[in-house]
């Protein structure tokens, strides 16, 4: 078996993992990337929308700075996040920009002169000004109060991707496609690697690391229906939470974006609204001024999914075989700007849905899009429980998102926790020293030669995996969807425990030789049930609601009681429920709590006497 | 009611010492808005676990899924049944290496291209984090953001007959990724650099001009008007490097 | 796989200049080739006519110095060429299956564009033999060579092929070097198989007069 050393490995390619890398590798660090595809296939080459920083130079940004980028930033996420941590990342936001710039990103500028723009549906003027011609444009965006997103038409993350992939290639840092990690190699309290599976040949190899990162995206695949790419499984995940020390953040916190396109559930970008697009009822007839007088369609995502769950609920729904949907409408911003600004909306309506949207209306439903959990982090990036090891990204609850993520703010994130973590990660190695134990390397490979070879053999049952991997799916999906309820959370979890007995029953149909698809999904299908439990008990426990995270037996925000961040264990392998624990939401408070100034505002504050 | 649709797919897993390559025969009914993504999940699923290919946004955005559909390199996630006959033939891309079944390895392929073109900004001025961006034409941005639109599906380079027969020619693909630099105001690579990666029989002068890369490219991108372009830059480069001697 | 006469690893200076001289050749001969037909194609108009012209060039020592000049092109054309065409089996049984199986016009005319090389390699060159070999040319002459009847079933041959060769390389030109775009590739595609029929059906037209001329 093949064992490969190196300074920093990160598990991911995405955004935040090569970000990180080419620190460490600036600072004379050898670092790898693993990754199930190859590195520019990362979901965060889906992103079209753009990326928030504060850098004020459209007419329509004038005034923006990583002030108010910071206040938008804490009020998306209902008072959840680090305020610290969301003050770093509003402040560093801007320079990650002209970084990106600098190596390559084609980012769309400011062309001077007048231009107009929609804004629920209507037609407006600006005039940009000729001294910021050149300089890097920004568009608008869910939650923000300033024009803030730059953008490159509506390939953003794939553009972003593909520069930060060529300085990957520049700086010698190594990617190691179709290689996807499997288990960690810990001794106590200390993380030295992973055991991977390669996805050539099948064969296990041990990367033996001084650092090990974690920036393997979101997990957005525990869901039936979601954005998410198919590799946005957790798999990472579940390796951090089979350590049983390291602790996953606010793992109920779960955002539904409100343009899922209906049946495939392909994302059609915020920019759409941001441009000025309306979401339409069964009548045609808008309905989010109504809900949202001032922001209207561009209020949070949270609040405009849950707005529209709400429409549909009271018959206002477009009946269709695969359930209700809304319309989406975009019609008004004319053939050029979808075919120009708009165009992978445009190719994503012909292609998978067969609809013209320059004549037609897009079916839309709320659908899961972006997971606000994740591996806790310090504000160095370094994980809780375990030395040597780091998060950022999707994949990290580093947490500036706290219960919402702003449109936006995740992709520069990626960069901008990357960039941070790296930098730290570098001085981690700067004073690190280690030894590797043959024998606990030995030991943990293994325990992974026998597990594969238990799913081969069926030694512990028979149960079909995807059918396993769908009732859980299906058990997420009824119990911790938009709405919430004690009920529907306590029949979700308990389903969940009884999927998580099948999910270790589980065994293989096929024989499981090379790059076995079956194997893969069985690996890592047990450790999904147990962050889809630590998903669900962590939303049972959690009454009151926030952001994302909507209760309707208890609809106030409740500061008083609940303005903390939770922590959810798997002390030990054998326990049928996550260990959950609390910690303030945030130690340095800038901004107290207060009222978002959109969504429904009803608040229990810090001051409340208990009841 | 809904049609039955046949699947002719090739089957070869290298890691299995019984495995031969063959094609294998599945049939399945045809549901609304079905894709091939939607079809060869549910075959896995419901029909032959082990049943390899690469998926990964689904959305036809990241270029994970290029294979042989009925005879053409393209995109599976986005090919919609309800466009196909039948029966339907589904072959792995060729020129890559094979990894099972309907799954190649793309990635390593893209990898050595890069270091072949260097596949990177090139410029000697250094980031100043304080200073603000350097300005750049909104026009030239979209240009160059056309070029970067190339998913890396590989459809183009499979299509080739030219990169079929000659391992050595390096594709439009590759070819468009260095026009992608070449009109890039910040990489300060001259023309005779880029004749040194791209002025032989391995790179432009080798397409021969057959335009299937052109024909199959999920993305559109413009890749005769690239492969043009390149040419003239190229031969007109070639001819001064002759006579400034 | 195909025969390359430039080293691997070598800086492409001269691959470059082969490409233009490729492309420079294949153009002449093109030019040569539509001259030559519509020269040809006088003798439809009267023999008389053909016979003055064949006269002209040869007076004026075009035909002497032109023709080997031309046979000089086709020679060099042909070596530049084939540095593209797969020489191997296994190269031939590559492109052949990849056609097969991609159904797509352009690389099918590649197909033809290399197997109608072959056969003109040979058959123009016995052609120019036997033309320039027996000056000075009249109609009278070509004539009976044609009522001989292989010379009619020769030319049978060799018209569409020429001219598919010629037209097809003719539109290769154009978007090998972007002097058509891919916005009017199909318009030009289109324009070139009307030129193309054309001189096949002026090429079978002047035949015919050649094989239904009285020859005393
Ligand atoms: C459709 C869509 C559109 C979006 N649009 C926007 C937007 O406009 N603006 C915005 O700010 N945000 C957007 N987001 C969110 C944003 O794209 C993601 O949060 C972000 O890109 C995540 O980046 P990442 O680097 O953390 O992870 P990813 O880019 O997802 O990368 C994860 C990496 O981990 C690897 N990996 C995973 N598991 C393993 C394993 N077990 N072993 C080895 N490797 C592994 C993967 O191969 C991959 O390389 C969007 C998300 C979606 C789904
Ligand atoms: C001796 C026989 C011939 C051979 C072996 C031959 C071979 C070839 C080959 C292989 C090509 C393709 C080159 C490429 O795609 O890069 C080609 C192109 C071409 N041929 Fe020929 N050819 C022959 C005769 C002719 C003749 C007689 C003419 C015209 C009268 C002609 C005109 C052309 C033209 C115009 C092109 C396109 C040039 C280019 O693409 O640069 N060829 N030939
Ligand atoms: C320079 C040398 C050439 C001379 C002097 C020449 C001369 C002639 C003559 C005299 C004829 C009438 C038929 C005959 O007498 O056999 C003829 C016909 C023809 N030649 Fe040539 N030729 C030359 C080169 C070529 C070349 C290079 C090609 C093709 C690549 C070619 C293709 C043809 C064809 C297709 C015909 C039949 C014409 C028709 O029926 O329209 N010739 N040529
Ligand atoms: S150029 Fe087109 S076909 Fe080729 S790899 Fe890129 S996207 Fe795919
Ligand atoms: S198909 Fe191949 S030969 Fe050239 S035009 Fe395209 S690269
Ligand atoms: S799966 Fe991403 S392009 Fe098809």
């Amino acid at each position: 078996m093949q064992t490969i050393y190196t300074d920093l490995l990160v598990v991911g390619a995405g955004l935040a993992g090569e970000r990180a890398a080419v620190e460490a590798a600036d600072a004379g660090f050898s670092a790898i990337c693993l990754s199930l595809v190859p590195a520019r296939r990362s979901h965060s080459s889906a992103a079209q929308g753009g990326m928030q920083a504060a850098l004020g130079n459209s007419v329509m940004g004038e005034g923006d700075s990583p002030d108010v980028h910071f206040a938008d930033t804490v009020k998306g996420s209902d008072w959840g996040c680090d305020q610290e941590v969301a003050r770093m990342f509003a402040d560093s936001a801007p320079i990650e920009m002209r970084r990106l710039a600098h190596w390559g990103v084609p980012w769309n500028r400011v062309v001077p002169g007048k231009s107009i723009y929609y804004k629920g549906g209507k037609q407006y003027d600006k005039v940009e000004k000729e001294e910021k011609e050149g300089l890097i444009m920004a568009r608008s965006f869910g939650g923000t109060a300033k024009w803030r997103t730059c953008y490159t038409s509506d390939g953003t993350g794939h553009a972003v991707m593909c520069t930060m992939d060529n300085r990957c290639a520049e700086v010698g840092v190594e990617v190691h496609d179709k290689t996807e990690a499997i288990a960690m190699i810990q001794d106590g309290d200390v993380c030295y690697g992973v055991v991977a599976r390669c996805l050539r040949t099948g064969e296990l190899i041990t990367y033996l690391s001084k650092a090990t990162m974690i920036a393997s995206g979101g997990f957005g695949r525990i869901y039936p229906n979601t954005t998410n790419a198919v590799i946005c499984d957790g798999g990472a995940h579940t390796l951090c939470i089979e350590t049983g020390v390291v602790p996953m953040g606010n793992m109920e916190a779960v955002q539904f974006h409100p343009t899922g396109i209906v049946p495939t559930d392909i994302l059609v970008t915020e920019g759409c609204r941001g441009d000025g697009g309306t979401l339409l009822d069964v009548n045609e007839k808008r309905f989010m001024n109504d809900y949202e007088p001032d922001k209207a369609e561009l209020a949070s995502r949270d609040v405009v999914s849950r707005w529209m769950t709400h429409h549909m609920r009271e018959g206002h729904g477009v009946k269709s075989p695969y359930g209700e949907h809304l319309w989406l409408d975009i019609r008004h911003l004319g053939a050029e700007h979808i075919t120009g600004k708009l165009r992978e909306v445009y190719e994503i309506c012909t292609s998978f849905l067969g609809i013209n949207p320059i004549h037609q209306l897009i079916p839309v439903r709320p659908t899961h899009h972006y997971s606000m959990g994740g591996v806790r982090t310090n504000r160095d990036g370094a994980a809780y429980g375990l030395k040597g090891l780091f998060s950022a990204g999707e994949s990290a609850c580093w947490d500036m998102h706290g219960f919402n993520r702003l449109g936006g703010n995740s992709l520069a994130e990626t960069v901008v926790a990357g960039g941070i973590v790296g930098k730290k990660i570098a001085e981690y190695l700067e004073g690190c020293e280690t030894t590797f134990k043959t024998s606990l390397i030995s030991d943990v490979v293994k325990k992974q030669q026998a597990r594969i070879d238990a799913l081969v053999n069926g030694t512990n049952g028979s149960e079909n995996v995807y059918k396993v991997r769908a009732a859980m799916q299906v058990a997420l999906n009824k119990g911790a969807n938009i709405f919430r309820t004690q009920a529907g959370l306590e029949e979700c979890v308990a389903t969940l425990q009884e999927t998580l007995i099948r999910a270790r029953n589980v065994g293989l149909r096929s024989n499981g030789k090379g790059v076995n698809p079956e194997l893969a999904a069985a690996l890592k299908l047990e450790g999904q049930v147990k962050m889809g439990l630590m998903v669900a008990y962590g939303a049972l426990q959690r009454t009151e609601s926030r952001g994302s995270h909507n209760r309707e037996d208890f609809p106030a925000r409740n500061d008083r009681d609940w303005l903390n961040r939770t922590l959810a264990y798997w002390k030990t392998p054998s326990d049928s429920l996550p260990t959950l624990e609390y910690e303030p939401a945030t130690e340095v408070v800038e901004i107290p709590p207060g009222d978002r100034g959109y969504g429904k505002s009803e608040i229990i504050s810090a001051d409340d006497n208990k009841e | 009611m809904s049609r039955l649709l046949k699947f002719n797919i090739f089957r070869y897993n290298p890691a299995d010492e019984v495995s031969e390559p063959h094609m294998e025969e599945f049939v399945l009914e045809e549901t609304d808005s079905m894709t091939l993504f939607i079809a060869l999940n549910r075959i896995r699923e419901e029909q032959d676990p082990s049943l390899q290919f690469d998926f990964c946004c689904r959305a036809g955005i990241c270029g994970s899924c290029g294979m042989v559909i009925n005879g053409r390199p393209g995109l599976a996630c986005h090919t919609k049944t309800k466009d196909l006959s039948g029966e339907i033939t589904l072959l792995p891309l060729p020129v890559y290496k094979l990894v099972g079944d309907l799954s190649v390895d793309t990635g390593s392929w893209f990898r050595e291209m890069y270091t072949k073109t260097e596949s990177w900004i090139h410029t000697t001025k250094t980031f100043d984090p304080t200073a603000i961006e350097e300005r750049m034409d909104n026009k030239q941005a979209v240009d160059i953001y056309e070029l970067e639109r190339c998913v890396e599906c590989g459809c183009c380079v499979a299509a080739c007959g030219t990169a079929r027969m000659r391992e050595d020619f390096i594709g439009a693909a590759a070819l468009n990724r260095v026009a992608r630099f070449l009109i890039d105001p910040r990489d300060q690579r001259t023309e005779n650099d880029y004749y040194e990666i791209i002025g032989n029989d391995m790179g432009i002068f080798g397409c021969m001009g057959l335009l299937a890369c052109e024909d199959v490219c999920p993305k559109h991108l413009p890749l005769q008007n690239q492969l043009g372009f390149l040419r003239r830059k190229m031969g007109i480069t070639s001819l001064k490097k002759i006579f400034k001697k | 796989m195909s025969i390359s006469y430039v080293p691997v690893g070598k800086s492409g200076k001269w691959d470059g200049a082969m490409d233009w001289l490729q492309m420079l050749s294949g153009f002449s001969l093109i030019l040569f080739v539509w001259c030559h037909a519509i020269l040809e194609s006088s003798v439809v108009i009267s023999p008389d006519v053909m016979d003055a012209i064949g006269h002209f060039l040869e007076s004026t020592g075009m035909v002497q110095v032109g023709g080997p000049l031309i046979f000089l092109v086709f020679l060099s054309h042909f070596v530049l060429g084939a540095r593209k065409i797969p020489f191997r089996f296994d190269g031939q049984k590559t492109i052949w299956q990849h056609a097969k199986m991609l159904h797509h016009l352009d690389t099918w005319m590649w197909i033809v564009q290399i197997v109608s090389a072959m056969i003109i390699l040979i058959m123009a060159s016995i052609h120019m033999w036997v033309a320039l070999s027996d000056l000075p040319i009249t109609a009278a002459k070509s004539a009976a060579r044609i009522q001989g009847g292989y010379w009619a079933v020769f030319f049978l041959i060799l018209i569409p092929l020429v001219h598919l060769h010629v037209g097809i390389g003719f539109y290769r030109i154009g978007v090998k070097w972007g002097f058509v775009k891919d916005c009017n590739r199909a318009k030009f595609k289109k324009v070139v198989d009307v030129i193309v029929t054309a001189f096949v059906v002026l090429g079978l037209i002047t035949l015919a007069r050649y094989y239904f001329m009285s020859v005393n």
